[in-house]
């Protein structure tokens, strides 16, 4: 890549739209055979660099435009002790993330093994006044007076046949859906026109079941039920492994974490591509003419033969296109993933000591559930995930309402922790530059409107983003497959 | 794969011994083949959330609510018949 043609797409230097639109960057510029074609990449997250990587290792001139002031998209480095960096946004993989070990592999990057050793807490009480216990007797007899239990492994203290009749349920639906093609699942209407909140309804009598369902479901994908169709559940079980895959830690889809934080997968994809990622520049349109694509953001416009949008759909569908898109990239339903992520930094995992996993599922907020996210021989890291509805709640908070409610959870349910050294709250909801977290959530009527067009380029203009990727939708593998699939797209067009 | 939710708990039916028809619940809810009236339910990769599945299965089959403890105690297909016998 040459000095000169970054230097021409600079729009820092005062040239008008017009005069940008003649002079940015294309082959016509550079002496050089090898050029296949110059590509402008839309955001800079997993999916965006891994396309941007694919592109110009085949010869492509590209620039990759982030509107946020680092890379990383939804993974993001949290520094929680001087050298020592936790994950504020995407975090987990398990051995059948293929291209995502592949490619921390080739970056050099080392995985680890999250820890779940020991019993977990269970603040599973339900409101006596909204859903009566039927069967007070059945409690188990190490619930403690304040509503906290203590169990070995992660099996929560409900009724395991009303569990396993949600799941069967939960199986039975993810076993009938087209994992490649969801709105060609048989029956797809229907179940694209009930939420899980309106099929929960419908099928689970037993009160453990209705308790555990909304937690479930913001533990697997940061989703309140009333937000998702039954079709998108169902999808995203199935892309994601499975019940069993994506639910479990060893063995499954929370095995590892990457050494040193996710982050660090585009960060190193970053400094590869040197300055062809241009930060602060959001993009605001996408106009096309016969002979080029033309990416205008807040600062430029860059031309060029092809480009790919590596963005969430909420984010995708802010951008004006002209001509405009037949079919657009999100539904009048899809909502953002409902995440925010909490780390609360200790001197130790001291809760080891006491024979705790970290592991803990609560009924109510903020914190639905805890895992110990501790590095290796060091500090001791609890991260707190606060989803579906109750991130709405907790996202309006003040910082000290926040840190306040937090901490008196984690003395409720860990008793032994001693005043945290590091207080850290991630709100994925908030961000302007993600609009949510883990991944867009697929309301009623969006699969079967918009899943046919999910990766259809419109001309010049091609799709990325883990949304895109009917395998692992909504993880880091997703948006990295989707990056490669791009790529051949792109090769394909000739 | 799918199971038919719809049909009523109640007493088995079926012409196969429990302990076959576990065999059968187990290949279904686990996704493989490799099973025998003596194989640990945790060995062939099954976890909590998997086991409940099991356990709604024998409820519906067999009438018999039974407990994650329980199926701890008895995980393989000829221990759960057993278990369920004796607590019928």
């Amino acid at each position: 890549m040459s000095e000169d043609h970054r230097r021409e797409g600079d729009g820092r230097q005062g040239h008008s739209r017009e005069s940008h639109g003649q002079q940015s960057h294309g082959r016509q510029d550079h002496g050089r055979e090898d050029r296949r074609g110059t590509a402008v990449v839309v955001g800079a997250g997993l999916a965006g660099l891994t396309a941007a990587t694919g592109l110009a290792a085949r010869g492509f001139d590209v620039t990759v435009l982030e509107a946020r002031d680092r890379v990383g998209g939804r993974t993001h480095g949290i520094e929680a002790a001087p050298g020592t960096w936790v994950d504020g946004g995407a975090a987990y993989l398990g051995d059948r993330h293929t291209e995502l070990l592949a490619l921390a592999s080739e970056l050099g990057l080392k995985t680890t093994p999250t820890t779940m050793l020991g019993a977990s807490r269970f603040a599973l009480d339900r409101d006596p006044d909204r859903d009566p216990d039927p069967d007070p007797d059945s409690a188990p007899a190490d619930r403690t007076a304040t509503g906290t239990a203590t169990r070995d492994g992660r099996f929560p203290p409900l009724n395991a046949v009303a569990l396993g009749d949600l799941f069967e349920r939960l199986a039975q639906l993810t076993a009938a859906v087209r994992p490649e093609a969801p709105w060609l699942t048989p029956d797809a209407e229907r179940l694209d026109t009930l939420t899980a909140a309106e099929w929960a309804e419908q099928h689970l009598s037993h009160p453990d079941a209705r308790l555990f369902f909304p937690l479930f479901l913001g533990e697997m994908c940061a989703a309140d039920p009333a937000d998702v169709s039954v079709l998108h559940l169902a999808f995203y079980l199935r892309s994601g492994g499975g019940l069993r895959y994506l639910n479990a830690f060893a063995g499954g889809a929370q095995q590892d974490r990457i050494d040193g934080g996710a982050h660090r997968l585009c960060e190193r994809l970053a400094e590869r591509l040197g300055d062809r990622v241009r930060l602060g520049e959001a993009v605001l349109a996408v106009h096309q003419d016969d002979r080029a694509v033309t990416v205008r953001t807040d600062r430029s416009a860059y031309r060029a033969d092809v480009a790919v949008m590596a963005l969430p759909p909420l984010l995708a569908d802010a951008i004006a296109y002209e001509p405009a898109l037949p079919v657009p990239r999100a539904g009048e339903r899809t909502a953002r993933g409902c995440a925010v992520k909490v780390h609360l930094v200790y001197p130790a995992p001291v809760w080891r000591d006491h024979g705790l996993s970290g592991w803990s599922v609560n009924a109510r907020g903020p914190l639905l559930s805890t895992v110990d996210d501790s590095p290796e021989g060091g500090i001791g890291v609890l991260t707190g995930f606060v989803t579906g509805a109750e991130a709405h709640r907790f996202g309006a908070l003040t910082p000290e309402q926040q840190r306040a409610e937090t901490l008196a959870q984690a003395g409720r349910l860990f008793p032994m922790l001693p005043e945290p050294v590091g207080f850290h709250v991630t709100d994925w909801l908030d961000d302007p530059f993600s609009r949510g977290c883990y991944a867009a959530l697929l309301g009623p009527g969006d699969w079967t409107r918009l899943g046919p067009t999910l990766t259809a380029p419109h001309r010049r203009v091609h799709w990325a983003g883990t949304e895109t990727s009917t395998a692992f939708f909504g993880l880091m593998e997703g948006a990295i497959r989707s990056g490669h699939r791009v790529v051949a797209e792109v090769l394909d067009r000739g | 794969m799918s199971t038919d939710l719809t049909t009523p708990a109640g007493p088995n039916t079926g012409t196969g011994s429990t302990a076959d028809d576990l065999e059968a619940v187990f290949r279904r809810v686990l996704e493989r083949e490799d099973v025998t009236a003596d194989s640990d339910f945790f060995d062939l990769g099954g976890d909590s959330l998997v086991a409940t599945r099991v356990l709604s299965a024998v409820a519906r089959t067999h009438g018999v609510e039974l407990t994650f403890d329980d199926f701890l105690l008895a995980p393989t297909p000829a221990r759960l018949a057993h278990r369920i016998a004796t607590t019928a």
